[in-house]
């Protein structure tokens, strides 16, 4: 089944259990100035409601929001992010407080507290700094159970809309950190494609999982296909001439993906795969980041190539 | 593909539990309840099998790409759909349960369900010969990357460019995925994390916990490594985890308690004088189930009430800070047998040392 013009909420996430890859804040890259510009906009939507804070939540998937206020980017694990419109943020972390201190080494965040049930610390913060109301990012695509945690306090839960404070397509740093991971994504790929034809699928993934997480890369997923099926998992098959690869990649904290063709061939009837232009915020962002990915047949070969579109 | 047993104890926890749906839910992060029934790696967002008691089975993945790839391969009706929220609402029918149900978004969930999740968790605590065997597997795996892991560490090279080595390795081998903390140092390193930039260096205690998944099943394995000789320190620390880890070992067989088997590793720390190291400042669990996830419920800690049946697959690991020598950890992978356990990983128990 090829399904034309499909259109797919959230792409990145075919992955794993913890990230293992390099996690890091590099001051150069992306300055504390713009985490600052970043959370002054969430201010600003904050005082227009008249919120007094607002709560982003983060686990191993959906860690875009808070990484783009904050630099938090979970290894494992789940938080809630706490942007007060007149204070510091707080991280209410389900991860041991034996590295809160490595959390406050990479992000912009002093203020970390075990998580528990996440319930409890909220309220007390909230009761601590007498917050009647609360703003939660997504509210109904919070994990049910925080969500019913949180519905059983007596504080007012406000949803506030992704739209109003998360616009990575607006940001400069977003966007050269995005162009970066693109860049250096595609130099390895066009590397490494060329040497595919013949070795296991496993060997190859195996190949790139050195070169890009040696590159300093976060986390990354791999999909392959020798154009009988959409790209898959590796399954131990030997890559044949015009395979194609589909890979995702994270680079402190920003995904992109790109799908490529091994000796990529004149394309003849393209039909539009994917598409994924900012209906799930947590990946993509108000239209401008996207990804498209075709599919071309060729002597009967099915064959994949796509792009993250700045 | 399709967990033909576990379809069976569903089937019947069904029947017991008055469910007319059962649903598994997976997502990126937790696929396993979806897994416990078809084993599939789906690469979208989200998927659900509905389980009825008229024993048929429908799949929903969120991602056309699944579809295309499941479709025809296993015995159930196969489709996607973008609007997840839909699609699970369509598949509730009756009274329906949902293992899962507490990390899907909440605008997925429909109040009048209900959560089978630990239930389901307490069924798939127990192994099929299926699954022992893919187990195994993985634990052979463990050992060839840990083996890898001290044949490639050595002074001067930063922590993620190790990992990145172990990645591959496992990757080539066949790994889908794998779990991995590491932590390097001395007395100022109190746990493991993902790996930094840090520069291995001589004398440096190096923890790793490494947890291949193979077919969908993680085994583990834990242990430490010096960097050059061991000093006295570092050798009676080992000495105490070694003996905690052998006393777990021991210990562990059908009809004793999961509280038990943590007390005993914690015995030896409190005999040696370092019994405020197992409480919670300085470690988290003294081990946990595995399977198709590497932190599989029970946990191994005194307050944890649970009792040990043949064909758990735990492992037990004393994992803590002690002022000695710093963080070190030290575990296998158990399988409970019927008198006793067996560990599933060979490598040598030993504190390891790279001269």
């Amino acid at each position: 089944m090829t399904a034309q013009g499909a259109h797919i909420e959230r792409p990145y996430s075919a992955g794993g259990i913890v990230k293992r890859g390099l996690i890091t804040w590099d001051k150069s890259q992306i300055p504390p100035e713009v985490f600052e510009e970043r959370v002054r906009r969430v201010r600003t939507v904050l005082s227009e409601r008249d919120l007094p804070a607002l709560v982003v939540y983060s686990e191993l998937w959906r860690s875009n929001q808070g990484r783009f206020f904050s630099n938090y980017m979970p290894y494992f694990n789940r938080a809630l992010l706490i942007l007060p419109r007149d204070t510091p943020p707080t991280l209410l972390c389900g991860l041991s407080p034996r590295v809160y201190g490595w959390i406050r080494s990479v992000t912009t965040i002093d203020d970390v507290r075990p998580a528990g049930n996440f319930s409890k610390p909220l309220f007390e913060l909230a009761a601590e700094r007498k917050w009647l109301r609360i703003g939660l990012l997504d509210l109904v695509q919070f994990p049910y159970d925080i969500y019913q945690a949180l519905r059983g306090g007596s504080m007012s839960l406000v949803n506030v809309e992704s739209a109003a404070v998360f616009s990575p397509a607006d940001d400069k740093a977003e966007l050269e950190m995005r162009l970066k991971a693109w860049h250096d994504a595609a130099v390895v790929l066009e590397d490494e494609i060329p040497n595919g034809v013949g070795l296991v699928d496993h060997h190859f993934v195996g190949r790139l999982e050195r070169r890009f997480r040696r590159a300093g890369v976060e986390d990354l997923i791999v999909l392959l296909t020798n154009g009988k099926t959409v790209p898959a998992p590796p399954a131990g098959v030997t890559l044949e001439e015009g395979f194609s690869v589909s890979v995702a990649l994270e680079y402190r904290g920003h995904w992109v993906r790109l799908s490529r063709t091994h000796g990529m061939m004149v394309a003849t009837s393209p039909a539009l795969v994917e598409r994924l232009d900012g209906s799930y915020p947590y990946e993509c962002g108000s239209g401008k980041i996207r990804a498209e990915h075709y599919e071309y047949v060729h002597n009967g070969k099915r064959l994949f190539y796509g792009n993250t579109i700045l | 593909m399709l967990n033909l047993e576990r379809r069976r104890q569903f089937i019947d926890l069904m029947a017991e539990s008055a469910w007319d749906v059962l649903l598994l839910y997976g997502q990126s992060w937790r696929k396993d309840f979806f897994r416990s029934l078809i084993n599939f790696n789906f690469f979208g967002p989200h998927a659900v099998a509905a389980l009825t008691r008229s024993n048929e089975i429908s799949v929903v993945l969120s991602h056309p790409w699944d579809c295309e790839l499941l479709e025809g391969r296993v015995d159930a009706a196969v489709t996607w759909d973008p609007n997840f929220r839909g699609a699970v609402r369509r598949l509730s029918s009756g009274k329906t349960a949902i293992a899962g149900r507490e990390f899907m978004e909440a605008r997925f969930v429909q109040e009048e369900t209900v959560s089978a999740t630990a239930a389901v968790e307490a069924v798939r605590r127990f192994k099929t010969p299926q699954e022992i065997d893919i187990l195994k597997q993985a634990a052979r795996l463990a050992d060839a990357g840990y083996q890898y892991f001290v044949d490639t560490a050595r002074v001067g090279m930063a922590e993620y460019e190790l990992v990145a080595e172990v990645e591959a390795f496992l990757k080539t081998n066949g790994a889908e995925d794998n779990f991995m903390l590491i932590g390097s140092g001395g007395t100022e390193i109190f746990g493991m994390r993902p790996p930094t930039e840090r520069r291995l260096q001589e004398g440096d205690n190096i923890t790793t916990e490494l947890t291949p998944q193979v077919n969908g099943y993680y085994a583990q394995i834990c242990r430490t490594m010096v960097l050059g000789e061991p000093s006295t320190e570092q050798r009676r620390s080992f000495a105490i985890f070694h003996e905690a880890q052998a006393a777990a070992q021991a210990f562990l067989k059908p009809g004793v308690n999961i509280k038990d088997v943590a007390r005993v590793q914690n015995d030896v720390f409190r005999r040696e004088g370092y019994g405020e190291y197992t409480g919670a400042k300085y470690t988290r669990v003294r081990g946990h189930n595995l399977g198709l996830y590497p932190d599989e419920n029970p946990w191994v800690l005194e307050d944890v009430d649970c009792v040990v049946n043949k064909d758990m697959v735990l492992i037990a690991h004393p994992n803590t800070y002690l002022p000695l020598s710093g963080y070190m950890v030290f575990g296998d992978t158990l399988l409970v047998t019927e008198d006793g356990c067996v560990s599933l990983n060979q490598t040598e128990k030993k504190l390891f040392s790279k001269l």
